[in-house]
């Protein structure tokens, strides 16, 4: 409750304090997740105490040439399902950066991407618990039109401590048409990048293969990547090819062999119709921060981030068999999605026009052949892979179509089919394949301009894991301010249990209040292909959004 | 301009070259030798019949039972989420015990180890573990005799004192060993065959043992007995003794029961 006053408090006198005078803008925002949690004996979610709540507060200054910035976290009690070393509070990011004409340097906590990250990604995902952010200098030029570099160095950021590591690393992107006239003429963009990472690690870590013998682990892992991306009109297609030298680690069970990363992206956006080709390649590119198997079990240390290339689901029942990256075992990756708005007054767009969206993922284990026998040597090669030849395993497909059509003025629906099949045993540890069908209908009536009610019914069908699972939701949106929502998750197929859920949520201003209760089941909550298990739980929740 | 970009590029060239660090085929081991055993080192193996990884854990703890003989002792823990507690078909290892313990080191995966009672550590830093563990000299030994008589187990523990005052815990479990039953492999097949060794069944003396002190010269003797339960096989049970505190253990030992 003294918490809650607190932040009550430090609100009202920071609504006083966003402002912008002589050049100097101050701003950021408060972030506060509470849970009273309760004993349920049919989820087994556990009283893990009286009150748990993940609470952030941003601070921002900016000014012409200097910026800063920290953030405060107090994660004394998290909610459930976060690693035990998330635990904690205080100041874990500060940072200052200079604007001096074409130079921008940064001392202090930064995130920062190369390319699509696979050498390099720093960045926070709240959801998961994630904040890898580098605490150190990066120095960014922009010498000409065109032309980006950049450099950096730093140790990251685990939980409440930096990993013992230094990463380093450098990246330069160039804008061909810059300095090929003809190319802008056309309206064609050429952009050829390259980026190189380091990590340095003096490990104490004594990692044996057998008792008698123990492994020399590198103390220095370097990854490089080039990349080009073409753009004319609504075309475009990106490259991109990465290699990580040697790097034995628990995630890939301590073998000396490069890892790869090969992408290739193409995409065509333009009258009501849009495509989306992706095809990727990785193996063996878990890249961690730290040698220390304790800490770099998890999502934690990740120096890297290779995108999933399947659909991130957003409705409940779609989004229950989440499919998670394969960083260390490697992976090829095939998305293909379509998008077409038929018109207004067509035989098919009939009054209002209708979307369709339809999307295809596959994600099928890379060939690995393993030296056989009790050579240690020789097992420490790990294994040996054709390029484009396939594994045994397929890990995910999934197809959805999506359509959107609005039937009145008023009514507008939506309806999707989404059909998948999940390797549990890969992605979760456990079980085997689940191969699923999942029927969506999502309903929006606005009675007035004011009033809007938004209903989902969706059901999903599997012989597999816990069989069938059913979900109904209600929200009625009061305008501006009041939004009630219920909704109900049954699983029909094993358990007969109910999550059901009931939100009341306030906005006001810049300011966001949501108050509820319900019960979650257990399960991944994932974002961009990164996964955390979450252990059931049920109580009174209570949300605070704020910026300024 | 160019000049100073041209030494900026080489400079960087310099630098990655600097930081290559390949390791040739020939120079990845390191041969170190076994650890002569000050003391009998206490291995908890925290694992689950649904625990993919746990057999490469127990392959490492089947290497060095190999070199180091009885100076380790292993105990397979079934506690803890991947554990099964078994149904009408399948015979299931998990304990209530098991779970509490697993809830007490504050585990949060599995495999997952305690050597001698120090930090949780994965099945990779075992060996390490356990080599430092068999440097250091115990405070006392233990000994003692285990036979089952009218389905009854009567245990007799003996230790000596042999380094200044050791205090603590006396534990003292049953285990048993060649039990066929599932077990899920790496590769996820469900492996109904696998036979499970140094299985903790039930703790003896309660759950954290009993309060234990001893001197350096003195010996002290304790009894205890336990009633047989009609799935353990008798021809494979074996009894594990140790002293605690939180230094971690202090010496342990394995009697075979007869």
């Amino acid at each position: 409750m003294r918490f809650l006053v607190y932040l009550f408090a430090c609100c009202c006198s920071l609504s006083t304090l966003a402002w912008e005078r002589k050049g100097l803008t101050i701003s950021g925002s408060i972030q506060s997740d509470m849970l009273v949690p309760q004993h349920d004996s049919g989820t087994g979610a556990k009283k893990t105490g009286d009150f748990l709540n993940n609470t952030y507060f941003d601070l921002m200054l900016q000014s012409k040439y200097i910026d800063a910035g920290t953030r405060f976290e107090f994660l004394e009690y998290p909610l459930p399902g976060f690693e035990k070393d998330f635990e904690g509070w205080g100041v874990p990011n500060l940072w200052l950066k200079g604007k001096l004409g074409k130079v921008e340097l940064t001392a202090g906590s930064f995130y920062e991407q190369f390319g699509s990250g696979f050498i390099l990604r720093t960045y926070e995902e709240r959801s998961l618990g994630i904040d890898n952010s580098l605490f150190g200098g990066r120095v960014v030029v922009k010498p000409m039109k065109g032309v980006t570099l950049k450099a950096l160095s730093g140790v990251q950021r685990r939980y409440w401590n930096w990993n013992e590591s230094l990463i380093s690393g450098a990246d330069a992107e160039v804008g061909i048409e810059e300095f090929i006239p003809s190319l802008q003429k056309s309206g064609t963009n050429v952009m050829l990048g390259g980026s190189w990472v380091n990590k340095y690690e003096k490990s104490d870590e004594k990692i044996y293969v057998s008792p008698v013998y123990r492994l020399r682990i590198p103390k220095f892992v370097n990854a490089w990547d080039v990349r080009l991306n073409f753009s004319r009109g609504p075309w475009s297609v990106l490259g991109e090819y990465a290699q990580k030298s040697d790097d034995p680690s628990y995630a890939n069970e301590y073998i000396y062999r490069k890892g790869s990363a090969a992408m290739i992206s193409g995409s065509y956006s333009g009258k009501g119709l849009s495509v989306l080709l992706q095809a990727k390649r990785s193996e063996n590119m878990s890249f961690k921060s730290t040698n220390d198997v304790s800490k770099a079990i998890g999502i934690s240390s990740a120096i890297n981030h290779l995108p999933a290339f399947t659909q991130d689901q957003t409705y409940a029942l779609a989004a229950l068999y989440p499919y998670a990256t394969q960083l260390a075992d490697g992976e090829w990756a095939y998305q293909a999605e379509l998008g077409y708005n038929f018109k207004k007054k067509t035989p098919l767009g009939g009054r209002y026009g209708m979307n369709v969206k339809a999307n295809l993922s596959y994600v099928r284990a890379i060939d690995r052949q393993f030296h056989e026998g009790d050579d240690l040597v020789a097992k420490t090669n790990g294994y040996t892979s054709k390029f484009f030849k396939w594994g045994d395993q397929t890990y995910y497909r999934s197809f959805d179509l999506t359509l959107t059509r609005k039937l009145s003025k008023a009514f507008k629906l939506s309806l999707m089919y989404v059909n998948q099949q999940y390797n549990q045993l890969v992605v979760e540890g456990h079980g085997g394949t689940v191969h699923t069908n999942i029927y969506i209908a999502d309903g929006k009536y606005q009675f007035s301009p004011k009033v809007t009610l938004r209903g989902e019914l969706q059901y999903l069908t599997t012989k597999q894991d816990q069989g069938d699972w059913a979900y109904g939701l209600l929200e009625l949106s009061l305008a501006p301010h009041w939004m009630f929502t219920v909704s109900d998750m049954w699983n029909s197929g094993e358990t007969n249990l109910h999550y059901y859920q009931g939100l009341v949520t306030y906005n006001v201003g810049q300011h966001r209040i949501q108050a509820g209760y319900g019960r979650t089941r257990a399960g991944y909550n994932c974002s961009g292909g990164v996964c955390r298990y979450v252990p059931a739980s049920r109580g009174f929740t209570l949300s605070y959004n704020y910026n300024f | 301009m160019f000049k100073r970009y041209t030494y900026l590029i080489i400079s960087g060239i310099c630098l990655l070259l600097a930081s290559c660090d390949h390791i040739a085929e020939f120079e990845r081991l390191i041969y170190e030798k076994p650890e002569p055993a000050q003391r009998i080192v206490l291995l908890e193996d925290f694992t689950g019949q649904r625990c993919t990884n746990c057999p490469k854990a127990t392959e490492v703890i089947e290497q060095l039972q190999e070199t180091y003989d009885e100076a380790l002792v292993a105990v397979g823990i079934h506690g803890g989420p991947l554990a099964f507690a078994g149904n009408a078909r399948v015979v299931g290892l998990k304990t209530d015990i098991g779970d509490e313990y697993y809830n007490h080191w504050n585990l949060e995966y599995q495999p997952v180890g305690l050597v001698n009672r120090r930090t949780p550590i994965n099945y990779p830093e075992w060996a390490a573990a356990v080599k430092e563990e068999l440097a250091k000299p115990a405070p006392l030994s233990l000994d003692g005799t285990a036979t089952i008589e009218d389905n009854t187990i009567t245990i007799h523990i003996k230790a000596y004192g042999t380094d200044g005052t050791a205090q603590g815990k006396l534990q003292v479990w049953l285990l048993e060993d060649g039990i066929k039953t599932l077990q899920l492999m790496p590769d996820g097949s469900a492996n109904q065959e696998y036979i499970h060794n140094h299985v903790f069944r039930t703790a003896i003396n309660g759950t954290w043992g009993e309060d234990f002190s001893i001197k350096e010269g003195e010996t002290v003797e304790r009894t205890m007995t336990q009633a047989l339960e009609s799935v353990w096989n008798r021809e494979q049970l074996s009894v594990v003794a140790f002293v605690y505190n939180n230094q971690g253990v202090q010496q342990a030992a394995k009697i075979k029961v007869k």
